[in-house]
């Protein structure tokens, strides 16, 4: 019987279902994408999970990602938490002299800044997603090129174009400007390549001093034409590490794990069951006052199991 | 005159204040989503946050049939001072001549206009029964305010999740219904006796938290706007502090420049030594208060700045100079009408989990002795 450690990341772009065991080897990963459908997407990779490791024991579970909350009503999770911290905890765990974690997902771009194996400063996009997954994915399509080979098709190009990457919209208008030049696809693409990172650098990065060593995880980290465009922006090496796409549930595995060890609970795991039980989701506006909350209502075969959203706890505490 | 003002923080003082000129007073409804949107609709695109959430209370009081607005102005380069103004227009522009908007305008920029003012207000009240009631709301606003600092120091270590924040409620109730002095101390002392009581938990001064939250001030006042951010930060087991309380408010702008507080002109003085011209807002007193509440052993800053708000804007961009000299970690939270609350709580959480480290000094047992505070906290309930 294997004892493992569950890690569920549920983002905008994709959702992914890890497993540990003790000494952090990675036994399991998968990366679904989540279309939208966070609680069948969850369901799903447990359910993988659960077939392609048979029988084990699962001592913990932890969930990260925009869809925390939900993941952890469904899947009874120990530890919540937020997407920066747990990237950072695998990040340092991997690479231990860590100094800039650049982690681009679906439609989040972070920095986060580690000194001595603890993170001293991070930041967020707040106001534009350009150069984030979702952009790439639509750029791809537009283009009729499959997004694995947007990358290889970059580092063919022999001369850069530039774009301009203020916003996406605007950058598209520009690639567009730019084809019209006869520029070739290839070119273009490893032009909107430096332009996202530029972009990245100067909106996310701004008024932070970026140390190396740098790690670039998340799942834009895939694209060898970003890539490439970050060592020659910074004039130095990015490690990208081997579970890139997933580094966010091994963080929330580990902080699992690292629980539970120090308090010896008993994990809350409702069981590989419940991939199939039937979850729902609905939201109300309480008018209880004139803060006029929307509430959060997750229910488990008819039976509501969580709430959340109310500022005053009246609904998540009426459970 | 049917009497009604913008809603921020702790309205019932305003509400007193109106009360003691025995106007009617048309209390103005907290702010949400409907004021949020009735005053973005009507306002300036550009204007920032503060004046389209006060136009959508002035629109809301208005429907509740309030025919006097009143207000205070701005001074200085921000653009506050021109946003009575603008207030103006846009009523006038939907059709409300009969109702009159008074501005209070800093009384050393027009003495004239600020005593016409005055005597507007006064309701032919006399004189000396509005210094004396005058003086027990002074009282009123520092018992209320001594309160809230006790509130924000419970509530991280509450036992029943939420139970501070109805006592408090209840406090306000209670403060609503005082007349006289007399009541005054004795539901005040009330009052503390009911915080008092709220059960807590142990914690240790060296995993105690405590944020300072600075910025403009609807955004730190009005909880509606920062999406209740000290309760959010309560609930994560931080201790808060704002840097603009109504008392220390009134005693800094409303006493004359000779007999304000010492405090007062340090933080100033502090303040100075990163933006050393007026550039009005609450620019200098930001920076001032940082450097204070790092000098007054706090953990972290949260600033909080309306979207494209000039004086915070200058402020925001001295932060990473500021948090490096001297040394504490500051978030900057940007606010208007489309900021989304899911990616703010991200950044509120992973910001408490940083100070935890810093204060700790090292990770993995910071992270998890964390969890095990907040777990419960965080974690939806089972069932």
């Amino acid at each position: 019987m294997k004892e493992i450690y569950i890690g569920v990341d549920v983002g905008s772009v994709s959702t992914n279902v890890v497993a540990i065991d003790r000494n952090v080897n990675v036994l399991f990963k998968t990366y679904i994408r989540t279309n939208g459908q966070p609680i069948d997407s969850v369901k799903e990779g447990v359910k993988q999970l659960k077939e392609t490791l048979g029988d084990v024991e699962v001592l913990g579970v932890g969930t990260t990602g925009s869809g925390r909350q939900l993941a952890g009503a469904i899947l009874g999770a120990d530890v919540v938490k937020n997407e920066i911290t747990a990237h950072a905890t695998a990040t340092i765990h991997f690479v231990p002299d860590v100094r800039t974690i650049f982690e681009i997902g679906g439609q989040d771009s972070k920095i986060i800044i580690i000194k001595d194996q603890m993170v001293v400063d991070f930041a967020m996009n707040t106001v534009c997603a350009a150069g984030t997954g979702s952009f790439l994915d639509h750029q791809a399509e537009r283009l009729k090129i499959p997004i694995e080979q947007f990358g290889d098709l970059a580092l063919s190009a022999t001369r850069p174009v530039r774009i301009a990457g203020r916003c996406t919209v605007f950058a598209e208008s520009d690639m567009i400007a730019k084809q019209q030049f006869g520029f070739s696809k290839a070119e273009i693409i490893r032009g909107l390549c430096d332009a996202l990172v530029r972009n990245y650098l100067n909106n996310v990065g701004r008024g932070k001093n970026l140390e190396p060593p740098f790690v670039f995880q998340g799942g834009v980290a895939a694209n060898k034409g970003i890539r490439a465009a970050f060592e020659r922006e910074l004039q130095s090496k990015i490690i990208v590490p081997e579970h890139f796409n997933v580094m966010g549930a091994i963080g929330s595995a580990i902080l699992a794990k690292d629980y539970i060890e120090k308090t010896k609970a008993r994990t809350n795991f409702r069981g590989f069951d419940a991939a199939d039980i039937d979850f729902s989701t609905s939201s109300f506006e309480c008018k209880g006052c004139s803060n006029r909350c929307e509430v959060v209502k997750v229910s488990m075969e008819g039976k509501v199991i969580a709430m959340w959203g109310d500022r005053c706890g009246k609904w998540t505490n009426s459970l | 005159m049917k009497v009604s003002f913008p809603y921020m923080g702790s309205a019932i003082v305003y509400k007193k204040l109106f009360e003691f000129l025995e106007h009617e007073v048309i209390m103005p409804p907290k702010p949400t989503q409907r004021t949020m949107d009735l005053g973005v609709k009507y306002s300036p695109e550009f204007a920032c946050i503060p004046l389209k959430m006060v136009m959508g209370t002035y629109l809301e009081a208005i429907e509740k049939g309030a025919k006097v607005l009143v207000t205070s102005g701005g001074h200085g380069p921000c653009r506050a001072g021109f946003y009575g103004d603008t207030h103006r227009n846009i009523l006038k522009s939907l059709g409300y001549d009969d109702v009159e908007l008074i501005i209070f305008d800093a009384p050393q920029d027009n003495w004239r206009a600020f005593f016409r003012n005055v005597q507007k207000i006064r309701n032919g009240v006399p004189w000396h029964k509005v210094i004396n009631r005058m003086y027990t709301l002074y009282r009123f606003v520092q018992k209320l305010d001594e309160l809230e600092k006790m509130v924000q120091k419970i509530r991280p270590y509450e036992v029943n999740k939420g139970q501070t924040t109805q006592v408090w409620n209840q406090i306000q109730e209670k403060f609503d219904k005082i007349k006289t002095r007399k009541q005054l101390y004795r539901v005040y002392e009330e009052c503390k006796q009911m915080l008092l009581s709220i059960p807590t938990r142990k914690v240790d001064e060296k995993d105690r938290i405590r944020v300072g939250i600075v910025g403009e001030i609807y955004v730190v006042m009005e909880s509606s706007i920062n999406f209740g951010i000290e309760e959010i930060l309560g609930n994560l087991g931080v201790e808060v502090e704002r840097s603009l309380y109504l008392f220390e408010w009134i005693n800094d702008n409303l006493v004359p420049w000779i007999l304000r507080p010492k405090r007062f002109k340090e933080i100033i003085k502090k303040g100075q030594r990163y933006i050393k011209i007026l550039i009005g807002g609450h620019a200098v007193e930001t920076v001032g208060h940082i450097i204070d509440f790092k000098e007054r052993g706090f953990d972290g800053i949260v600033h909080l700045m309306p979207f494209a708000c000039l004086p915070e804007l200058v402020t925001q961009s001295l932060i990473p100079k500021i948090s490096k000299e001297v040394d504490i970690p500051i978030l900057s939270l940007p606010i208007d009408e489309q900021t989304g609350k899911a990616n703010m709580l991200t950044r509120i959480e992973a910001f408490i989990d940083l100070l935890r480290n810093r204060k700790r000094g090292k990770t993995k047992e910071v992270f998890i002795d964390n969890i095990q505070e907040h777990v419960q906290e965080e974690r939806v309930v089972m069932v």
